[in-house]
Order: structure tokens, then C-alpha cells, then sequence
């Protein structure tokens, strides 16, 4: 009886401890300064219509959390400050500054700009590990103990753990959750991937490399049952370690190159977010080993210790 | 949240018992919200929306339609018009959303002619606008023949 009870508590302590693996402070630092340097470039390149909404208010029809949250209709005045906002503290954040208060202002933020810029009938499904890795990166503290830099913090934070598994798990979501969406649309039935949807989104969307696609229909269902069969395979990615999680990941970018070549969908948001599976707190590491290594070979005892910690997070 | 820290050699920070225990919930009521989304939800409760780009069934015999605008401008020339922000600021997914509101109303392609003067104005004025659907007809899920072009509205642009 007491046994069950142990294991079970076994059970939950396993289950609590994947969700809360011990990761490198460094990992976060470099997140947060690729991603508020990307939310900068999205809002150019990507969502980059919303301060025209705020001008053009006429086709606004408010999502589900605008109406929640009882969100003011786009503006002029409104969306400039969202902008300006946005800019100054994805900078700051960026910069590994006041992580907290610019992390927290940067998520609601670019979750309202993102709304705004979708709401006029059409949604996109590539903000998803993007927004979410918003709102986590600001519940890690910053180490105050710490000496060094903060790309190369070598401490190991379950908080910092937390944050990464749950981007981790947002990127595979937007996979699987894909495969889930094309089940549902034909009456929960396999249809999709010997459909035509291919043909029907590159005669939609012409370009010299799907029309000759046009004239090999087999090859587009080879593509859409390799890319289904990927989507609904995706969350083994979150349970595979070092090179078969590499090798996992290199599949999915794959997919993505193939989707721009043949589509002209791109996902980079989601594609940035797949940085919190890379071991960047070996960065540092790496570039010091490599810098000690053209020198004198002075640091020895340093490097293994160094090399031992990061072999300990490699996979997590 | 107490641990050892120094530098960048190491050490480890570890969650206390709340802490954790709070942020697996969290992680679980997202997942839980996001698989229900999927499920039996629409695309209205973003970021928690089912994930439907390009997820519906399109069969062997479909007919595809593409809608979009040719212009004849004060040059002489017919063009495509860019149907994007950059273009005449509007996007075609929202002409294809009002193609219905348009066909009743071609004076609303007014707009489509504004905005291109606005962001180009030393480029070629539109002077008439036609609102064109192309139908490609599938046979056996190959492109059976060229689009079938067909006019659904015609605007004389106002000056």
C-alpha cells in the first residue's frame, strides 16, 4: 500500500521534473536576445499591418481576447504607442537589461499588436511558440550571484527550465496540432494527405517551382504524406536527445524550407522558437575553448569542468 | 528558490515545492486549452485556435477560384493589380472575403484606386478596374486546361 503511494509520488516528482529540466541561465540570455530582436523584425516584416489598422479601423472585427479583455478598437494614437513601446523594450530586453519589467511589458504588448494584426477575418498559426516564449521568459530571475557575462552563466536554473520546455512543447503543439486541424476539417477522417490541396494552394499562389510541380501530382502526395506522418510524429522531438534531437529538428526546418519553396510560407516565427531545443549556453564555452586552444593551453582544469557542465545539459 | 550560485562556472538554482508545482499546472491548463482549441474550437480564440491553415480536404474534381483585379491605367497599359499593403493597401484575402459586398457595389473598388495613387503617385493612375475570378477545373486531381477568366465587376475610377 505504501508502496503504491511512493511510486505514485515517484510518478509525480518524474512528471514535475520533465517539466522543470535544469538548464543553463546562458540559454536564456541568448533567447531573450534573438527573440525581442526578432519581435522587432516580425513587426515589420510579418504582422506589419497593424498600425495601418489603427488608421483604417473599418474591417476590425475584435478576436475573442480583445473582447475579453475589452481592448479599445485600433487607433491611430493607440497603435503608434504600442509600436514605440514595443521598440524601446524589446531593446532593452534584448540587451539582457531589466529582463523582468521589459519582459513583461514586451508579452501583453506584442500579444495585443499580433491581435490587432488579425483580426480582419484571417488568422495565422505561426505566433504561437513566439508569444508564449514571450510570456515565459520574463518568470526567470535574473542570477544576482552571477560574475560573468550572462551569455556564458553556466548556473543551471529549473525556473529557466520550465521556460524553455514550455516553448519547447509550443513549437511541437503547432506540429501536432496541425495534423489534429486536418483530421478534424474532413470529419475526423485521413483524407488530407491524398488530396489536392497542394494543387489547390500552387494554382492559388503561382510560381515556376509549384507549377512544375503541377505536372508530378505523386510528388505532391509523397510531400503531404511525409509532412503529415512528420506532424503527427512531432512530440518524440521532445523525448529525443543530442543528435537524434538534432536530426529531428533539421527535419522540421526541412519542412519549412520546402513549405517557402513551394508555398511562399515561411513560419519563421515558429522557426526562431526552435533556438530553445539548441544547447546555446555552449556558445561561450565553446569560443573560450577554441580562443585558450589557439593560445597557451594555460586553462586546462577550467575547460573540463566547463565541458562537464554542458555535457550534463546536452539533450535537455 | 534558495541555491549556490558563482559565476559562470556553475552551480544550480532549484524552484521550491510551490513554485513548481504552480508552473506544471500552468503548463498543463495551456496544453489542456490548446488541444481543446484544436478540437472544437475556432480560429476566433487565437493564440488557443485550432492550427487550419491549409488543413481542409480538397478533392480530385475540385474547382479552384482565385479572385483578383486588372487595372487599366491612364498609360495605356493593363496590370495586375498588387493586391497587398505595399500595392493598393488592401490584401487579397480581403477582397475575396467581400467579393459578394463588391459585385452589389463596384464603387467600393473606388478604395483599390485611392490606395494605389496614394502610396505610388508617380506611377500610372488606374482609370478602370474589373474584379476577375479565374476557375482552374481538376480532373482526376490534375489541372484540367487554362483558368477560365470571369468578370464579376467593372468601376470606372472617379477622379
Amino acid at each position: 500500500m505504501s508502496a503504491t503511494v511512493e511510486q505514485r509520488t515517484g510518478r509525480g516528482t518524474a512528471i514535475a521534473n520533465w517539466f522543470t529540466p535544469k538548464i543553463a541561465l546562458a540559454r536564456i540570455a541568448w533567447l531573450r536576445t534573438v527573440l525581442y530582436l526578432f519581435v522587432i523584425l516580425d513587426m515589420h516584416a510579418f504582422v506589419r499591418d497593424t498600425r495601418l489598422k489603427g488608421e483604417h479601423p473599418g474591417l476590425y472585427q475584435p478576436l475573442f481576447l480583445a473582447r475579453l479583455f475589452d481592448l479599445p478598437k485600433p487607433s491611430v494614437a493607440n497603435t503608434t504607442t504600442l509600436y514605440v513601446v514595443l521598440i524601446v523594450f524589446c531593446l532593452i530586453g534584448a540587451s539582457n537589461r531589466l529582463p523582468r519589467l521589459a519582459g513583461w511589458i514586451v508579452a501583453p504588448a506584442f500579444t495585443w499588436w499580433v491581435l490587432i494584426g488579425m483580426s480582419d477575418g484571417k488568422v495565422d498559426h505561426d505566433h504561437l511558440a513566439l508569444v508564449v516564449a514571450l510570456w515565459v521568459l520574463p518568470t526567470v530571475a535574473p542570477n544576482k550571484a552571477r560574475t560573468g557575462s550572462v551569455y556564458a552563466d553556466q548556473t543551471t536554473s529549473e525556473a529557466a527550465g520550465w521556460a524553455i520546455r514550455c516553448v519547447q512543447i509550443s513549437v511541437i503543439s503547432t506540429y501536432f496540432l496541425s495534423a489534429v486541424a486536418k483530421l478534424r476539417s474532413a470529419g475526423w477522417a485521413l483524407t488530407w494527405p491524398g488530396s489536392a490541396i497542394l494543387t489547390w494552394a500552387i494554382v492559388r499562389r503561382p510560381h515556376p517551382v509549384g507549377e512544375w510541380l503541377l505536372h508530378h501530382p505523386w510528388m505532391l502526395h509523397v510531400m503531404q504524406w511525409v509532412g503529415f506522418i512528420g506532424e503527427v510524429l512531432s512530440p518524440v522531438v521532445l523525448w529525443l536527445k543530442g543528435r537524434w534531437q538534432l536530426l529531428g529538428a533539421l527535419f522540421f526546418i526541412g519542412f519549412h524550407v520546402a513549405n517557402t519553396a513551394i508555398l511562399l510560407i515561411h513560419f519563421l516565427p515558429t522557426v526562431v522558437c526552435w533556438l530553445a531545443f539548441a544547447p546555446l549556453e555552449r556558445i561561450v564555452p565553446w569560443f573560450r575553448r577554441r580562443r585558450s586552444s589557439a593560445g597557451d593551453a594555460g586553462q586546462t582544469e577550467d575547460q573540463t569542468e566547463s565541458r562537464r557542465q554542458t555535457q550534463q545539459q546536452a539533450g535537455a | 528558490m534558495a541555491g549556490v550560485t558563482t559565476g559562470d562556472v556553475g552551480g544550480e538554482l532549484r524552484l521550491g515545492r510551490v513554485g513548481k508545482a504552480l508552473r506544471v499546472v500552468v503548463a498543463v491548463v495551456g496544453v489542456v486549452l490548446l488541444v481543446n482549441g484544436s478540437v472544437r474550437m475556432t480560429d476566433d480564440v487565437w493564440p488557443f485556435g485550432p492550427m487550419s491553415q491549409y488543413a481542409m480536404t480538397v478533392p480530385d474534381d475540385a474547382s479552384i477560384t482565385y479572385t483578383r483585379i486588372q487595372a487599366q491605367t491612364d498609360a495605356g497599359t493593363s496590370v495586375d493589380v498588387p493586391l497587398n499593403i505595399e500595392g493598393a493597401g488592401v490584401a487579397r484575402a480581403e477582397i475575396e472575403a467581400r467579393t459578394g459586398e463588391i459585385v452589389k457595389d463596384p464603387s467600393l473598388l473606388q478604395q483599390v484606386a485611392d490606395g494605389w495613387a496614394r502610396k505610388h503617385p508617380d506611377q500610372p493612375k488606374y482609370v478602370k478596374l474589373e474584379l476577375i475570378r479565374d476557375t482552374t477545373q481538376l480532373v482526376e486531381g490534375r489541372v484540367e486546361g487554362p483558368p477560365k477568366a470571369e468578370v464579376l465587376a467593372t468601376w470606372q475610377v472617379r477622379r
